[in-house]
Order: C-alpha cells, then structure tokens, then sequence
C-alpha cells in the first residue's frame, strides 16, 4: 500500500514571504470589533483607571491613609484654586489654608479660609514613605504640598482625620480584587460544573440540574448576610477578606453553569465535535481543545458582567458593617458612618465612593456589553 | 464493464458487514421510560473489496448516514457485525472493539464529514485542524508536523502558505479539502465520505469529486460514498446500494442499476436524474407520499405505501434481499417479474 508520506516533499514550503500571509488571530479580531463600539472603549478605560487607582493607591494619596489625626475629622474638601483673591490667573493649581470654626450660634463647623498666601500644589513631590507592592521601599507621590502646616484634601477627610481620596484609592484595592476573585471562583465553579454536565448529559447531566435549580431558587441577599455575619470578628483582616471572596460564588456559579451547559449542549452536537471523536481524540481533549475554547468566550463576557453585580453586593455588605472589616476598607465600609443622618447631613462628601462604585459598575457593563458583541468575530463573516 | 468486475473480483475483500442494526431508543417522561427505538439501520450487510467505491444512497432520513457512523463507532451499533481486514492482515469486528482498539483503527478508516462549514473548529488554524489526528496518535512532533501537513496540503491542492489560516477565511470547496487532508493524515485505507459535496455549489462539487477520484487513485483508497444524488454517485462509484427506511433494496454495479434498475424505488430514484442527452424522453416515475417513520416502519415490504407496483403479497411479507443476477440483488417480491424503466445511455469513465 502506497504511504501518503512517500510522496515527494511539497516544492512550495512556507517561507518567510508568506508570514504576511498568515490571517489574524482570533484576539486581533475580537479587538477589531471591539475597538468598533465607543461605549466599550469609554467603558474599558473606566475600568482601567480604576485598576490603576487601586493598584498604587500610596501614590495617589498625598497623605498616610493608616495615619489617624483627630484634630481633622471630617474636614470638608479643599478647593483647588488657580486664580487667587485678587483676581489673578497662576498657572500653578493652589489652596488656601482654612480652619474650621464653630458658629456660636447653630454649633455648626465653618471653614474659615485664611487668604494671605497661595500654598501651590506640587507634583511628583516626596512625603511619606511607603512599600510599592510590599517590597520597593520610596516616598515618591503625584501631589502634595510643600509643608505639612497646610493639608489639601481634595475629597475631604473621615471621621479619623484621613484623607478620603487616599482611602478611596485604597478601598478600589479591596473592592475590586474582592469582586474579581469572587467572580473568578464562580466561574471556575460554574464552568467546570456546566461542561460535565452538557458533556456528559444523562443522568449525570440530570441530577446537576436539578441540584443547580435548588441552589438558584436560594434567596441570596438573606444567605449572604447570614454567612458574613457569622464569620468570627476575631480573625485577620486577610482570613476575612478571603472568606467573603467564598460567600459571593457560593450561588453565583449556578446560573454560569446552566449558561455553559446549554452553550455545551449545542456544541456537543456540531459536527466538529463527532469529528474530533472520530478522529480518536479523548474526553479529556474534547473538552479543553474543542468544548472550552469555544465556550471561552461567552464565559469572559459572563466575568466581566459578574464582577459590578459582586461590587454592588459587597458594598452594600460592608455598608452594613457585616463585609470587610479595619484595617482593609472598601468603598462600601467608607460610607458606613453615613448611616448616621446627622453625620451625613453636616459632611455629605463622605458619599463620594457611591461615584467610584457607579464608574466601576458603569465601566465593567460598558466593558461586557462591547466584549458580547465582539466575541463571536465570525458572526457576521 | 465485465473487466472492471473481474478486477474487482479479484481483490480482498475489507469490509464485511453482517445485519448491522442500529436503533436509537425513544424515551419518555421523567423517568425516561423507553417507549420505542427509532429503528435507523435495521439489518443491512454488504461487502466491500479493496480498492472500491460503494456508493449508499437513498432519500434523506433513510439512514445512509446512520450507517457511515456505525461502521466508524460513532454510534454503538445495536446488532450485527463490522469484519474489518486490517493492514495486518487479521480480521476485526468493529463492533465489538473496546475505546483502545478502536482508536488505533482509526488509523485505518477514516471519515469525511458532510458539512465543511460546521466540520472544522473554528477557534483552530489548518495547521491545527490538519495535524490533530498526527497529534492524537502521536505520529509526528515539533517541526515534522508542519512538513507532513504542508504534504497533506499539497496532496488536495491547497497552498501550504496558508496554514497559518483560519477555517472561516476559506470557501466551501476549499474548507472541504481541508477536511479530506485531515482525512488522509492518518494514511487510511477506508474512507466513509458522508455526503462530501451535497453542501457545496455544483462547479465545486465536480472539482472535490475530481480530487477524490484522484486521491482513491493515487493512494488505493476503499470508499463507501454516500450521497442522495444518484448523478454524484454514478462519476465515482463502481457499485451503488440503495437505502430505504433503514433497509438495503438494491445493490448492484453503478451502470446496471442505473441501466436495468430491479426494484421500484431504484425506477423512481433513477428516473430523477435528468439524462444527459436533451432529446431523449423519460418518463418521470413521482413517488406519492412521504418515507414512512423508522420508529413505526409499515408491515410487509417497507416501501409498499409508494409503490405503484404494490399487490397483496407486499403488505404482508418481507421481502428478502435476493440476488438477481451475478453482483444484483434487489428486495423485491417481482423483482424478476417488473418491467423497469433505466437510464437510456449512461456514460461511465
């Protein structure tokens, strides 16, 4: 029997002229289609500048957001000025030094501005020493004033007399890190669980989707709540952090696994698939070479629209008081004294990480939004 | 014709399949009770020698298909058995072979998919998709792979430059030879083509049936060749069997079943393809009514609700696959009786 192989070699083997050849991958093309839709671009850098944000909060923040000064409790936010009381414009952004005063009358703190000299705002200024990713020891920040006399907090200050911009960069760290890993367990669990389930199929398939009803008809808020409010107040702030990154996957993953199911269902039928088993190829290659590449992508989408709804769960937690608790922070547990009406009233600015949240849940939806539309580039081809 | 039977004759038989069945359980209800089997394949055998090409056809649900996956293991045939002359020289049953077995077969009959546009994983390059059964059966690494899917390419008149592609950037045809590289990775003697240019436009059609014919040719491939285009089936087959609901009713070499057809099915299936010749007159032979259900086939002769020839006989027994003449055999109660209309002029290779 004559071999295919014995016959002889091809005269035209790729070479080098032919690189330009070879089709864009299947990233490039996603990228393409993405790049299309101005919502998903404006969404992608939300996001990206809140990763910044929360990846060098030390550098944002011209103040030691650990270092509490009770003589600065709740100081309202400096205002930046370029054009000083006599009507001229400086180039150089500036403050005034302001004190605040108790009216004799109503009780309530005035700021009083003291407008006898600009105290300008230095960028790329050294202050306070601190460790970049835990090991680079510097002092390096974007901004800051020249003595410490004279504090611009452009977010205003806590209860404690700390910088609320610097502890909002600080808490972007926790909220989204916590978001992300909850969302990545889920979708470890949901797809691993959802591929068995379509691929396998029978009674296999049956018992996980029965199992995966009962976990979705779960009321989620009541079971969140009551599972980080029995974790012990006594552990480390780490142990607790990693604990609540359980608590939200714990039913979230059952709807990912029925969308993977189906998604694997439909698949497990394509003629590829049969092909692939013809071809002699094993379960365990079907699956990873095959089933999840294809799979792949909706799944990121389904990440990327998973990490704002764990954002707002776990704000909404911490807020309570029941989520993360001191020395780590997170946009939610910033705005727990704003429980309190009165403190509210007299400092409204401590709100100010509802708008870090609403970027972030903005931004991650725009993010998905553009990435569903992008994710299949053959579609339309 | 007779030397072509002779030569034939002479030739090892590879493939012997005896009264493959092949039924697909209905189920029901909760406890997903079995309330029936869709009776796809229900008994058929034939042989097959090297170096030949057997064409299956039959309308659209009789199971032709069906039949392509069960000899590949693709399905768990119910009954019957698969002897299967190995390169070896021992003879196998395909059907009862475990997962091993069967994989290290796979070396040696292979398929070629119908659909080219849903065969091939998109996400893969044609390097990817053409050097996957190398990589599953370990018969290449590294640089090597790409040197044998470069000769895979060039083999089925593909430029190897493109390699790097994806499939969706091909055309049909182009996809399709795609799938026959793949196919012939594995140095396979025995190729299940299902339906390999039915999704494909007819000029194409013609260039992948040329390179088939060729590449059966060249490397001394068996074929069974299913299609339900008789006017596909006669270019490339020697023999041709007809399928109907599950069941062969006639087989017989390619221009005398188009020729002189023994069953009336065949009559109607032949007198649909238009003969070459504009002047010659034919009368259409329209079947009334639809192909019965493979889950509740009809008592008798399957085919005796459309068969204009029908008498009382049909409805009651069965009848046997009978052969007729030397290499002829039709499923038909008058089957030496009927007068049945042919083609007037087949022109074979």
């Amino acid at each position: 029997m004559q071999d295919i192989y014995e016959a002889e070699l091809p005269s035209e083997v790729p070479n080098e002229d032919d690189a330009e050849e070879n089709s864009d991958s299947y990233s490039q093309l996603v990228w393409q289609r993405f790049s299309r839709s101005r919502a998903a671009i404006v969404g992608g850098l939300m996001v990206l500048m809140l990763f910044i944000l929360a990846l060098f909060p030390e550098f944002f923040s011209p103040y030691d957001f650990y270092a509490t000064k009770l003589g600065d409790s709740y100081i309202p936010p400096s205002e930046i000025r370029f054009i000083d009381v006599d009507g001229n414009f400086q180039l150089r952004p500036f403050v005034y030094k302001s004190e605040l005063v108790i009216d004799p009358v109503t009780y309530q703190a005035k700021p009083v501005v003291d407008t006898e000299d600009p105290h300008y705002i230095h960028f790329f200024v050294r202050s306070w020493e601190y460790k970049l990713f835990g090991f680079i020891t510097t002092d390096l920040h974007l901004f800051g004033l020249a003595n410490d006399e004279v504090r611009a907090h452009i977010l205003g200050t806590d209860r404690f007399g700390r910088d609320l911009w610097g502890r909002i960069c600080l808490a972007g760290r926790v909220s989204l890190s916590l978001s992300i890993l909850a969302a990545l367990i889920a979708i470890v669990i949901g797809s691993s669980v959802g591929v068995i389930s379509g691929y396998y199929g029978g009674a296999i398939d049956n018992v996980i989707q029965r199992f995966v009803e009962v976990v979705m008809s779960f009321p989620e808020l009541p079971l969140w709540m009551a599972l980080a409010a029995v974790i012990p107040k006594t552990w480390s702030s780490g142990q607790i952090f990693l604990v609540m990154a359980f608590i939200f996957p714990f039913l979230r993953w059952a709807v990912l696994a029925r969308e993977v199911r189906g998604k694997v269902l439909s698949l497990r039928e394509t003629d590829f698939i049969l092909a692939a088993k013809e071809q002699g190829a094993g379960d365990f290659r079907i699956i990873f070479k095959h089933l999840y590449p294809n799979v792949l992508s909706h799944v990121i989408v389904i990440l990327t629209l998973m990490i704002p709804d764990i954002i707002l769960a776990e704000a909404f937690l911490s807020f309570l008081g029941i989520g993360i608790q001191e020395p780590l922070t997170s946009w939610g547990f910033l705005m727990k004294s704003a429980q309190s009406l009165e403190t509210l009233g007299q400092n409204t600015w401590i709100l100010t990480p509802v708008l870090f949240i609403v970027v972030a849940v903005l931004g991650l939806n725009f993010l998905g939004d553009g990435l569903r539309d992008a994710a299949d580039p053959y579609s339309n081809l | 014709m007779s030397d072509i039977e002779a030569e034939n004759s002479k030739r090892d038989i590879i493939l012997k399949v005896k009264d493959l069945k092949m039924h697909f359980p209905l189920r029901q209800g909760m406890l997903q009770r079995q309330v029936g089997a869709i009776k796809a394949v229900d008994g058929i055998s034939f042989e097959l020698r090297e170096q030949e090409v057997m064409g299956l056809v039959g309308e659209s649900g009789c199971g032709k298909t069906t039949v392509g996956r069960a000899l590949l293991r693709l399905y768990d045939p119910t009954d019957g058995e698969v002897l299967f002359h190995k390169r070896d020289g021992d003879w196998v049953d395909v059907a009862k072979l475990n997962r091993k077995e069967m994989k290290n077969l796979r070396k040696e009959m292979r398929m070629i998919f119908q659909d080219p546009f849903s065969s091939l994983n998109p996400r893969l390059t044609v390097r990817d998709l053409i050097a996957e059964p190398l990589v599953i059966h370990g018969l290449a690494s590294g640089g090597e792979i790409t040197a044998r899917v470069a000769q895979l390419m060039n083999a089925v008149g593909l430029k190897p430059a493109y390699m790097g592609r994806y499939p969706h950037e091909f055309s049909g045809g182009q996809r399709q030879r795609i799938g026959v590289a793949r196919t012939l990775a594995l140095n396979p003697r025995l190729i299940v083509a299902d339906e390999p240019v039915s999704a494909l436009d007819v000029s194409v059609q013609a260039q992948v049936l040329n390179l088939l014919q060729n590449l059966k040719d060249d490397y001394r491939l068996t074929f069974i060749f299913i299609s339900h285009d008789l006017s596909v089936v006669e270019h490339i087959c020697d023999r041709i069997a007809v399928m109907y609901v599950g069941n062969l009713v006639e087989v017989a070499p390619t221009d005398e079943l188009l020729r002189n057809p023994r069953h009336p099915y065949t009559e109607a299936l032949v007198s649909a393809v238009p003969p070459a010749d504009p002047l010659i007159k034919m009368e259409r032979v329209i079947l009334e009514g639809d192909v019965p259900s493979p889950a509740n086939p009809p008592s008798g002769c399957v085919f005796h609700p459309r068969c204009r020839y029908a008498q009382d006989i049909c409805t009651r027994e069965v009848p046997p696959l009978l052969e007729i003449a030397p290499g002829h055999s039709a499923r038909c109660h008058f089957a030496e009786e009927l007068e049945l209309q042919g083609v007037a002029n087949v022109q074979l290779p």
